[in-house]
Protein backbone atom coordinates (compact mmCIF):
# COMPACT_ATOMS: atom_id res chain seq x y z
CA UNK A 1 0.00 0.00 0.00
CA UNK A 2 2.65 2.56 0.83
CA UNK A 3 5.15 1.00 -1.58
CA UNK A 4 5.35 4.40 -3.08
CA UNK A 5 6.48 5.91 -0.04
CA UNK A 6 9.09 3.45 1.04
CA UNK A 7 10.77 1.46 -1.44
CA UNK A 8 12.15 -0.82 0.73
CA UNK A 9 9.71 -3.96 0.93
CA UNK A 10 10.53 -5.31 4.43
CA UNK A 11 10.73 -1.57 5.71
CA UNK A 12 7.47 -0.87 3.82
CA UNK A 13 5.99 -3.55 5.55
CA UNK A 14 6.96 -3.00 9.04
CA UNK A 15 5.76 0.62 8.71
CA UNK A 16 2.15 -0.55 7.23
CA UNK A 17 1.77 -3.43 9.97
CA UNK A 18 2.96 -0.80 12.63
CA UNK A 19 0.39 2.01 11.08
CA UNK A 20 -2.78 0.10 10.94
CA UNK A 21 -2.36 -2.40 14.20
CA UNK A 22 -1.47 1.19 16.52
CA UNK A 23 -4.18 2.95 14.51
CA UNK A 24 -6.54 0.81 15.84
CA UNK A 25 -5.60 -0.31 19.19
CA UNK A 26 -5.02 3.47 20.54
CA UNK A 27 -8.73 4.53 19.12
CA UNK A 28 -9.98 1.48 21.48
CA UNK A 29 -7.52 2.27 24.23
CA UNK A 30 -9.43 5.82 24.82
CA UNK A 31 -12.50 3.66 25.22
CA UNK A 32 -10.16 1.01 27.17
CA UNK A 33 -8.99 3.43 29.56
CA UNK A 34 -12.23 5.88 29.73
CA UNK A 35 -14.21 2.36 30.93
CA UNK A 36 -11.48 1.12 33.31
CA UNK A 37 -11.67 -1.92 31.60
CA UNK A 38 -7.58 -1.94 31.17
CA UNK A 39 -7.58 -5.56 32.03
CA UNK A 40 -9.14 -6.21 28.15
CA UNK A 41 -5.67 -6.46 27.29
CA UNK A 42 -3.43 -8.96 29.01
CA UNK A 43 -7.06 -11.04 29.20
CA UNK A 44 -7.32 -10.44 25.34
CA UNK A 45 -3.65 -11.31 24.37
CA UNK A 46 -3.89 -14.45 26.35
CA UNK A 47 -7.21 -15.58 25.00
CA UNK A 48 -5.35 -14.83 21.76
CA UNK A 49 -2.02 -17.21 23.13
CA UNK A 50 -4.19 -19.54 24.45
CA UNK A 51 -5.95 -20.25 20.87
CA UNK A 52 -2.91 -20.24 19.09
CA UNK A 53 -1.92 -22.85 21.19
CA UNK A 54 -4.66 -24.96 20.94
CA UNK A 55 -5.13 -24.43 17.07
CA UNK A 56 -1.08 -25.65 16.91
CA UNK A 57 -1.91 -28.65 18.63
CA UNK A 58 -5.14 -29.89 16.98
CA UNK A 59 -3.03 -28.89 13.52
CA UNK A 60 -4.70 -25.78 12.72
CA UNK A 61 -3.35 -22.15 11.41
CA UNK A 62 -2.08 -20.19 14.75
CA UNK A 63 -3.46 -16.82 13.65
CA UNK A 64 -7.36 -17.97 12.99
CA UNK A 65 -7.50 -19.97 16.06
CA UNK A 66 -6.40 -16.40 18.04
CA UNK A 67 -8.64 -14.91 16.30
CA UNK A 68 -11.71 -17.21 17.27
CA UNK A 69 -10.68 -17.99 20.70
CA UNK A 70 -10.02 -14.12 21.40
CA UNK A 71 -14.25 -13.54 19.49
CA UNK A 72 -15.36 -16.31 21.75
CA UNK A 73 -13.92 -14.42 25.16
CA UNK A 74 -15.11 -11.59 24.02
CA UNK A 75 -18.84 -12.75 23.97
CA UNK A 76 -18.20 -14.56 27.19
CA UNK A 77 -16.92 -11.13 28.94
CA UNK A 78 -19.86 -9.64 29.03
CA UNK A 79 -22.49 -11.60 30.08
CA UNK A 80 -19.90 -13.74 32.42
CA UNK A 81 -19.66 -9.98 34.66
CA UNK A 82 -23.01 -9.46 34.45
CA UNK A 83 -24.29 -12.86 35.63
CA UNK A 84 -21.37 -12.96 38.51
CA UNK A 85 -22.46 -9.32 39.43
CA UNK A 86 -18.72 -8.83 39.55
CA UNK A 87 -16.53 -5.56 37.98
CA UNK A 88 -15.41 -6.21 35.05
CA UNK A 89 -12.10 -6.05 35.44
CA UNK A 90 -12.80 -8.96 37.97
CA UNK A 91 -14.02 -11.39 35.46
CA UNK A 92 -10.95 -10.36 33.07
CA UNK A 93 -8.40 -11.39 36.05
CA UNK A 94 -10.73 -15.11 36.24
CA UNK A 95 -10.58 -14.91 32.73
CA UNK A 96 -6.75 -14.03 32.18
CA UNK A 97 -5.91 -17.00 34.48
CA UNK A 98 -7.81 -19.39 32.89
CA UNK A 99 -6.51 -18.27 29.32
CA UNK A 100 -2.80 -18.78 30.32
CA UNK A 101 -3.57 -22.00 32.04
CA UNK A 102 -5.03 -23.45 28.47
CA UNK A 103 -1.84 -22.13 26.58
CA UNK A 104 0.76 -23.84 29.19
CA UNK A 105 -1.79 -26.72 29.02
CA UNK A 106 -1.43 -27.16 25.55
CA UNK A 107 2.11 -26.10 24.98
CA UNK A 108 3.57 -28.49 27.50
CA UNK A 109 1.37 -31.11 25.92
CA UNK A 110 2.46 -30.39 22.94
CA UNK A 111 6.20 -30.68 23.88
CA UNK A 112 5.42 -33.63 25.93
CA UNK A 113 3.87 -35.38 22.27
CA UNK A 114 7.25 -34.36 20.51
CA UNK A 115 4.80 -32.02 18.24
CA UNK A 116 6.93 -28.66 19.19
CA UNK A 117 5.52 -25.16 19.72
CA UNK A 118 7.19 -21.61 19.30
CA UNK A 119 5.53 -19.74 21.60
CA UNK A 120 7.90 -16.96 20.89
CA UNK A 121 5.96 -15.66 17.70
CA UNK A 122 3.07 -15.09 19.90
CA UNK A 123 4.65 -13.81 23.19
CA UNK A 124 6.91 -11.34 21.38
CA UNK A 125 5.77 -10.76 17.90
CA UNK A 126 7.75 -10.25 14.99
CA UNK A 127 6.92 -7.07 12.76
CA UNK A 128 8.47 -8.31 9.60
CA UNK A 129 6.82 -11.74 9.52
CA UNK A 130 3.65 -10.71 8.81
CA UNK A 131 1.79 -12.03 5.09
CA UNK A 132 0.19 -8.86 2.79
CA UNK A 133 -2.94 -10.44 3.71
CA UNK A 134 -2.82 -9.85 8.09
CA UNK A 135 -1.82 -6.22 6.58
CA UNK A 136 -4.57 -5.82 4.75
CA UNK A 137 -6.80 -7.28 7.52
CA UNK A 138 -5.52 -4.79 10.26
CA UNK A 139 -6.54 -2.30 7.70
CA UNK A 140 -9.76 -3.50 7.54
CA UNK A 141 -10.30 -3.79 11.22
CA UNK A 142 -8.90 -0.20 11.78
CA UNK A 143 -11.23 1.01 9.29
CA UNK A 144 -14.24 -0.53 10.85
CA UNK A 145 -13.11 0.27 14.50
CA UNK A 146 -13.27 4.09 12.85
CA UNK A 147 -16.88 3.04 11.18
CA UNK A 148 -18.21 1.72 14.12
CA UNK A 149 -17.24 4.84 16.43
CA UNK A 150 -18.67 7.34 14.04
CA UNK A 151 -21.63 5.79 13.41
CA UNK A 152 -21.93 4.89 17.30
CA UNK A 153 -20.67 7.61 18.80
CA UNK A 154 -23.32 9.23 20.69
CA UNK A 155 -24.08 5.89 22.81
CA UNK A 156 -20.54 5.05 23.18
CA UNK A 157 -19.64 8.59 24.61
CA UNK A 158 -22.83 7.40 27.29
CA UNK A 159 -21.54 4.47 28.14
CA UNK A 160 -18.21 5.68 28.59
CA UNK A 161 -19.34 8.06 30.85
CA UNK A 162 -22.07 6.14 32.61
CA UNK A 163 -23.56 2.65 31.89
CA UNK A 164 -26.15 2.91 33.89
CA UNK A 165 -27.41 6.25 32.89
CA UNK A 166 -27.08 5.80 29.33
CA UNK A 167 -29.12 2.67 29.88
CA UNK A 168 -31.93 5.12 31.75
CA UNK A 169 -31.74 7.45 28.87
CA UNK A 170 -33.31 4.65 27.18
CA UNK A 171 -30.01 3.53 25.14
CA UNK A 172 -29.63 -0.39 24.18
CA UNK A 173 -26.28 -0.74 26.24
CA UNK A 174 -25.38 -4.29 25.37
CA UNK A 175 -25.24 -4.23 21.97
CA UNK A 176 -22.94 -1.67 22.01
CA UNK A 177 -20.97 -2.90 24.73
CA UNK A 178 -20.29 -6.34 23.18
CA UNK A 179 -19.83 -4.79 19.96
CA UNK A 180 -17.05 -2.64 21.27
CA UNK A 181 -15.44 -5.91 23.38
CA UNK A 182 -15.68 -7.84 19.96
CA UNK A 183 -13.65 -5.15 18.07
CA UNK A 184 -11.34 -5.06 20.84
CA UNK A 185 -10.60 -9.07 20.33
CA UNK A 186 -10.12 -9.13 17.06
CA UNK A 187 -7.96 -6.27 17.11
CA UNK A 188 -6.00 -7.89 19.86
CA UNK A 189 -5.55 -11.22 17.74
CA UNK A 190 -4.50 -9.73 14.84
CA UNK A 191 -2.11 -7.27 16.45
CA UNK A 192 -0.58 -10.07 18.47
CA UNK A 193 1.88 -11.26 15.58
CA UNK A 194 3.18 -7.71 14.99
CA UNK A 195 4.64 -6.94 18.88
CA UNK A 196 2.96 -9.85 20.80
CA UNK A 197 0.62 -10.86 23.91
CA UNK A 198 3.70 -9.36 26.59
CA UNK A 199 3.98 -5.85 24.61
CA UNK A 200 0.38 -5.00 23.32
CA UNK A 201 -0.84 -4.45 26.54
CA UNK A 202 1.57 -0.55 26.07
CA UNK A 203 -0.50 0.00 23.13
CA UNK A 204 -4.10 -0.93 23.94
CA UNK A 205 -3.44 1.82 27.12
CA UNK A 206 -0.38 3.92 26.66
CA UNK A 207 -1.37 6.28 23.88
CA UNK A 208 -5.19 7.15 25.44
CA UNK A 209 -2.93 7.58 28.62
CA UNK A 210 -0.61 9.95 27.05
CA UNK A 211 -3.35 12.07 25.23
CA UNK A 212 -5.05 12.49 28.89
CA UNK A 213 -2.59 14.21 30.16
CA UNK A 214 -3.43 17.10 27.45
CA UNK A 215 -7.03 16.29 26.57
CA UNK A 216 -10.53 17.57 28.47
CA UNK A 217 -12.76 15.78 25.78
CA UNK A 218 -13.16 12.43 24.33
CA UNK A 219 -13.29 13.77 21.32
CA UNK A 220 -9.94 15.24 21.62
CA UNK A 221 -8.68 12.36 23.05
CA UNK A 222 -10.07 10.11 19.87
CA UNK A 223 -8.34 12.56 17.66
CA UNK A 224 -4.59 12.80 19.70
CA UNK A 225 -4.41 8.90 21.11
CA UNK A 226 -4.12 7.24 17.48
CA UNK A 227 -1.95 10.06 15.94
CA UNK A 228 0.69 9.82 18.61
CA UNK A 229 0.37 6.22 18.40
CA UNK A 230 0.86 6.43 14.35
CA UNK A 231 3.70 8.70 15.12
CA UNK A 232 5.47 6.70 17.72
CA UNK A 233 5.02 3.31 16.40
CA UNK A 234 5.98 4.70 12.52
CA UNK A 235 9.15 5.95 14.13
CA UNK A 236 9.53 2.63 15.76
CA UNK A 237 9.56 0.48 13.23
CA UNK A 238 11.60 2.41 11.03
CA UNK A 239 14.13 3.26 13.61
CA UNK A 240 14.31 -0.70 14.31
CA UNK A 241 14.69 -1.68 11.06
CA UNK A 242 17.44 1.00 10.48
CA UNK A 243 19.19 -0.16 13.04
CA UNK A 244 18.26 -3.83 13.68
CA UNK A 245 16.84 -3.37 16.93
CA UNK A 246 13.49 -5.41 18.22
CA UNK A 247 10.93 -3.07 17.12
CA UNK A 248 8.35 -4.10 19.22
CA UNK A 249 9.98 -3.39 22.75
CA UNK A 250 11.82 -0.39 20.95
CA UNK A 251 8.12 1.34 20.07
CA UNK A 252 6.92 0.11 23.77
CA UNK A 253 9.89 2.07 25.34
CA UNK A 254 9.44 5.44 23.39
CA UNK A 255 5.73 5.16 24.72
CA UNK A 256 6.55 4.41 28.00
CA UNK A 257 9.26 7.80 27.79
CA UNK A 258 6.17 10.09 26.57
CA UNK A 259 4.09 8.80 29.23
CA UNK A 260 6.62 9.78 32.08
CA UNK A 261 7.68 13.29 29.83
CA UNK A 262 3.57 13.79 29.64
CA UNK A 263 2.68 13.20 33.06
CA UNK A 264 5.83 15.95 33.71
CA UNK A 265 4.33 18.61 31.94
CA UNK A 266 0.89 17.79 31.61
CA UNK A 267 -1.26 20.73 32.47
CA UNK A 268 -3.80 18.88 34.87
CA UNK A 269 -1.16 18.80 37.65
CA UNK A 270 -0.88 22.83 37.27
CA UNK A 271 -1.69 23.88 41.16
CA UNK A 272 -3.08 27.98 40.30
CA UNK A 273 -2.68 29.53 43.81
CA UNK A 274 -4.58 33.50 43.88
CA UNK A 275 -2.17 35.23 46.71
CA UNK A 276 -5.31 38.12 47.57
CA UNK B 1 -55.77 4.67 44.24
CA UNK B 2 -54.30 1.63 42.35
CA UNK B 3 -55.07 -0.13 39.24
CA UNK B 4 -57.12 2.55 38.08
CA UNK B 5 -57.32 2.80 33.90
CA UNK B 6 -55.77 6.35 34.06
CA UNK B 7 -53.02 5.62 35.52
CA UNK B 8 -49.46 6.03 33.97
CA UNK B 9 -47.73 3.98 36.19
CA UNK B 10 -49.27 0.92 37.64
CA UNK B 11 -47.94 -1.23 39.66
CA UNK B 12 -49.96 -5.05 39.93
CA UNK B 13 -48.65 -7.69 42.68
CA UNK B 14 -45.04 -7.30 42.05
CA UNK B 15 -42.68 -8.99 43.45
CA UNK B 16 -38.73 -7.73 42.82
CA UNK B 17 -35.35 -9.37 44.08
CA UNK B 18 -31.86 -8.95 43.30
CA UNK B 19 -29.87 -11.96 41.72
CA UNK B 20 -28.50 -14.10 44.46
CA UNK B 21 -30.59 -12.09 47.16
CA UNK B 22 -32.14 -14.34 49.79
CA UNK B 23 -35.45 -12.26 50.12
CA UNK B 24 -37.32 -10.53 48.05
CA UNK B 25 -36.98 -6.82 48.37
CA UNK B 26 -40.23 -5.55 46.84
CA UNK B 27 -43.26 -8.33 48.40
CA UNK B 28 -46.25 -7.76 46.62
CA UNK B 29 -46.44 -4.00 45.85
CA UNK B 30 -49.67 -3.19 43.69
CA UNK B 31 -49.50 1.06 42.98
CA UNK B 32 -51.40 3.14 40.97
CA UNK B 33 -49.99 6.49 39.64
CA UNK B 34 -51.96 9.16 37.92
CA UNK B 35 -50.96 11.92 35.82
CA UNK B 36 -49.67 14.98 37.48
CA UNK B 37 -49.52 13.14 40.78
CA UNK B 38 -46.48 14.43 43.20
CA UNK B 39 -45.35 11.14 45.39
CA UNK B 40 -43.15 11.25 48.18
CA UNK B 41 -42.00 7.56 48.78
CA UNK B 42 -40.52 7.52 52.43
CA UNK B 43 -39.59 4.50 55.62
CA UNK B 44 -36.43 3.37 57.08
CA UNK B 45 -33.34 2.56 55.40
CA UNK B 46 -33.35 -0.66 53.50
CA UNK B 47 -37.29 -0.56 52.93
CA UNK B 48 -36.71 -0.87 49.27
CA UNK B 49 -37.75 2.66 48.12
CA UNK B 50 -34.99 2.75 45.69
CA UNK B 51 -35.71 -0.77 44.66
CA UNK B 52 -38.98 0.57 43.74
CA UNK B 53 -38.04 3.24 41.70
CA UNK B 54 -35.36 0.49 39.92
CA UNK B 55 -38.10 -1.91 38.94
CA UNK B 56 -40.34 0.90 37.95
CA UNK B 57 -37.60 2.13 35.62
CA UNK B 58 -37.66 -1.66 34.62
CA UNK B 59 -33.87 -2.03 35.71
CA UNK B 60 -34.42 -4.87 38.32
CA UNK B 61 -35.84 -8.24 36.93
CA UNK B 62 -39.40 -8.51 38.63
CA UNK B 63 -40.01 -12.23 39.43
CA UNK B 64 -43.89 -11.94 39.57
CA UNK B 65 -46.49 -9.30 38.50
CA UNK B 66 -46.74 -6.32 36.19
CA UNK B 67 -44.96 -2.98 36.04
CA UNK B 68 -46.87 -0.86 33.13
CA UNK B 69 -45.38 2.99 32.73
CA UNK B 70 -46.67 4.91 29.79
CA UNK B 71 -48.61 1.77 28.06
CA UNK B 72 -44.99 0.00 28.25
CA UNK B 73 -44.44 -3.61 30.45
CA UNK B 74 -41.07 -2.37 31.11
CA UNK B 75 -40.05 -6.37 31.59
CA UNK B 76 -40.78 -6.79 27.75
CA UNK B 77 -39.77 -3.57 26.37
CA UNK B 78 -38.05 -1.98 28.82
CA UNK B 79 -36.02 0.59 26.61
CA UNK B 80 -39.09 2.00 25.20
CA UNK B 81 -40.24 2.48 28.58
CA UNK B 82 -37.20 4.31 29.52
CA UNK B 83 -37.09 6.55 26.82
CA UNK B 84 -40.32 8.41 28.47
CA UNK B 85 -38.74 7.95 31.80
CA UNK B 86 -36.12 10.53 33.92
CA UNK B 87 -34.88 8.96 36.53
CA UNK B 88 -32.27 10.96 38.80
CA UNK B 89 -29.84 8.30 40.85
CA UNK B 90 -28.80 8.84 43.86
CA UNK B 91 -25.41 7.81 44.44
CA UNK B 92 -22.87 8.47 41.42
CA UNK B 93 -19.24 9.37 41.61
CA UNK B 94 -17.81 11.52 38.94
CA UNK B 95 -13.72 11.55 38.71
CA UNK B 96 -12.37 15.14 38.60
CA UNK B 97 -11.36 14.64 34.83
CA UNK B 98 -13.98 13.03 33.26
CA UNK B 99 -13.65 14.12 29.61
CA UNK B 100 -17.52 15.53 29.32
CA UNK B 101 -18.76 18.54 30.21
CA UNK B 102 -21.73 19.73 31.81
CA UNK B 103 -23.63 20.93 28.61
CA UNK B 104 -22.48 17.22 27.12
CA UNK B 105 -23.50 15.24 29.98
CA UNK B 106 -27.07 17.05 29.54
CA UNK B 107 -27.66 15.89 26.56
CA UNK B 108 -26.59 12.32 26.73
CA UNK B 109 -30.48 12.40 28.79
CA UNK B 110 -32.45 13.06 25.07
CA UNK B 111 -29.56 9.98 23.25
CA UNK B 112 -32.50 7.70 23.76
CA UNK B 113 -35.10 9.49 21.95
CA UNK B 114 -32.63 10.55 19.20
CA UNK B 115 -32.21 6.94 18.10
CA UNK B 116 -29.97 4.76 16.79
CA UNK B 117 -28.02 6.51 13.63
CA UNK B 118 -29.28 9.59 14.55
CA UNK B 119 -27.04 13.02 15.24
CA UNK B 120 -28.51 15.58 17.91
CA UNK B 121 -31.06 18.32 16.09
CA UNK B 122 -31.23 22.19 17.11
CA UNK B 123 -34.16 21.28 18.78
CA UNK B 124 -32.28 18.80 21.20
CA UNK B 125 -29.70 21.70 22.17
CA UNK B 126 -32.94 23.87 22.93
CA UNK B 127 -34.29 21.97 25.28
CA UNK B 128 -30.77 21.13 26.43
CA UNK B 129 -29.77 24.82 26.68
CA UNK B 130 -33.33 25.38 28.57
CA UNK B 131 -33.01 22.17 31.11
CA UNK B 132 -29.58 23.67 31.95
CA UNK B 133 -31.13 27.73 32.03
CA UNK B 134 -33.72 26.34 34.27
CA UNK B 135 -30.86 24.72 36.86
CA UNK B 136 -29.14 27.88 36.77
CA UNK B 137 -26.63 25.69 35.42
CA UNK B 138 -25.53 28.28 32.48
CA UNK B 139 -22.46 29.39 33.41
CA UNK B 140 -20.73 26.14 34.12
CA UNK B 141 -21.84 25.19 30.77
CA UNK B 142 -18.60 24.21 29.49
CA UNK B 143 -17.23 23.08 32.38
CA UNK B 144 -16.32 19.42 33.28
CA UNK B 145 -18.71 17.48 35.42
CA UNK B 146 -15.95 15.97 37.62
CA UNK B 147 -14.94 19.60 38.74
CA UNK B 148 -18.11 20.48 40.26
CA UNK B 149 -19.48 20.15 43.60
CA UNK B 150 -21.85 17.11 44.61
CA UNK B 151 -24.57 19.19 44.62
CA UNK B 152 -24.06 20.94 41.68
CA UNK B 153 -23.06 17.63 39.92
CA UNK B 154 -26.85 16.59 41.61
CA UNK B 155 -28.44 19.54 39.90
CA UNK B 156 -26.61 18.83 36.20
CA UNK B 157 -28.23 14.82 36.64
CA UNK B 158 -31.56 16.40 37.43
CA UNK B 159 -31.03 19.06 33.74
CA UNK B 160 -30.18 16.04 32.00
CA UNK B 161 -33.54 14.38 32.84
CA UNK B 162 -35.26 17.53 32.18
CA UNK B 163 -34.14 17.67 29.14
CA UNK B 164 -35.17 14.23 28.14
CA UNK B 165 -39.03 15.82 28.41
CA UNK B 166 -39.63 12.57 30.44
CA UNK B 167 -43.60 11.21 30.83
CA UNK B 168 -42.61 10.33 34.25
CA UNK B 169 -39.92 11.74 36.50
CA UNK B 170 -38.53 9.34 39.31
CA UNK B 171 -35.51 11.21 42.04
CA UNK B 172 -33.68 9.22 44.43
CA UNK B 173 -33.13 11.57 47.40
CA UNK B 174 -32.83 14.67 44.55
CA UNK B 175 -32.18 16.96 47.85
CA UNK B 176 -29.79 15.26 49.29
CA UNK B 177 -26.20 17.13 48.33
CA UNK B 178 -28.25 20.71 47.87
CA UNK B 179 -28.47 23.73 50.14
CA UNK B 180 -31.66 25.28 51.51
CA UNK B 181 -31.99 27.55 48.93
CA UNK B 182 -31.79 25.19 46.32
CA UNK B 183 -33.71 22.88 47.52
CA UNK B 184 -36.33 25.20 47.32
CA UNK B 185 -35.91 25.93 43.96
CA UNK B 186 -35.87 22.58 42.90
CA UNK B 187 -38.81 21.50 44.44
CA UNK B 188 -40.57 24.67 42.62
CA UNK B 189 -39.29 23.17 39.72
CA UNK B 190 -40.80 19.64 40.04
CA UNK B 191 -44.25 21.10 41.77
CA UNK B 192 -44.23 22.83 37.88
CA UNK B 193 -43.29 19.50 36.50
CA UNK B 194 -46.04 17.29 38.27
CA UNK B 195 -48.47 20.76 37.50
CA UNK B 196 -47.90 20.06 33.72
CA UNK B 197 -49.47 16.83 34.43
CA UNK B 198 -45.96 14.56 34.63
CA UNK B 199 -45.93 12.23 37.75
CA UNK B 200 -43.39 13.16 39.91
CA UNK B 201 -42.07 10.43 42.46
CA UNK B 202 -39.35 11.38 44.81
CA UNK B 203 -37.65 9.11 47.52
CA UNK B 204 -36.39 11.29 50.05
CA UNK B 205 -35.73 11.60 53.85
CA UNK B 206 -35.66 15.84 53.56
CA UNK B 207 -39.33 16.91 54.13
CA UNK B 208 -38.68 20.34 54.73
CA UNK B 209 -38.95 21.42 51.28
CA UNK B 210 -41.83 19.77 49.28
CA UNK B 211 -44.04 21.85 47.35
CA UNK B 212 -47.46 23.70 48.76
CA UNK B 213 -49.23 21.26 46.82
CA UNK B 214 -51.50 17.68 47.78
CA UNK B 215 -48.69 15.08 48.17
CA UNK B 216 -49.27 11.68 47.98
CA UNK B 217 -47.39 10.01 50.38
CA UNK B 218 -46.38 6.05 50.10
CA UNK B 219 -44.68 4.89 52.86
CA UNK B 220 -42.13 1.57 52.58
CA UNK B 221 -41.35 -0.99 55.11
CA UNK B 222 -39.52 -4.45 54.61
CA UNK B 223 -40.32 -3.93 50.69
CA UNK B 224 -43.59 -3.56 51.24
CA UNK B 225 -46.42 -0.53 51.51
CA UNK B 226 -47.47 -0.14 54.65
CA UNK B 227 -49.42 3.70 53.62
CA UNK B 228 -50.38 5.38 50.93
CA UNK B 229 -52.72 8.17 51.29
CA UNK B 230 -52.98 11.96 50.40
CA UNK B 231 -51.25 14.42 52.54
CA UNK B 232 -50.57 18.26 52.51
CA UNK B 233 -46.40 18.52 52.94
CA UNK B 234 -46.36 20.08 56.30
CA UNK B 235 -47.88 16.58 57.28
CA UNK B 236 -45.44 14.05 55.19
CA UNK B 237 -42.59 13.71 57.84
CA UNK B 238 -45.34 13.25 60.99
CA UNK B 239 -46.71 10.35 58.82
CA UNK B 240 -43.74 8.89 57.75
CA UNK B 241 -42.48 8.92 60.87
CA UNK B 242 -45.43 7.54 62.58
CA UNK B 243 -46.34 4.55 59.72
CA UNK B 244 -42.41 3.74 60.22
CA UNK B 245 -42.65 3.56 64.04
CA UNK B 246 -46.17 2.01 64.10
CA UNK B 247 -45.00 -1.00 61.51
Amino acid sequence: MLEFLIPNNVMCHAVEAMLFASLGCALLSVLITQMNISSIGFTMSHAAFAGGSVGAFFGYAVLPSAVIVSILTAFLMGPLSDRTRMHTDTTLGVLFGTMMAVAIFFIALMQGTGKGFDASSLLYGNVISLYREEIYALAVMSALIIIFLVIFYKEITAIVFHKRLAEIAGIRVKPVYYGILFLISVMVALSIPIVGGLLLYVWLVTPAAIAYQFCNTMRNMFIMAPVIAVIVSVAGAIWGIMYSLPVGPLTAVIFSGLFIGAVAVSPKRKVVFHNH
Amino acid sequence: MTGGSDDIIQLEKVWTTYEGADLPVIKDVTLGIKPGEFVVIGGPNGAGKTTLLETIAGLLPVVDGTVQVCGHDVMKDGCAARKKIGYVIQNFDFHPYTPFTVEEVVLMGRFGKIGWLKRHSSRDMDKVTSAIHQLGLTLMQKNQIGKLSGGQQQKVLIAQNLAKEPEVLLLDEPFSNLDMITREEVSRLLCQIADAGIPVLIVSHAFDALPDRDIRVVVMQHGEIILNQLSHPSEVGNLVRTASVAA
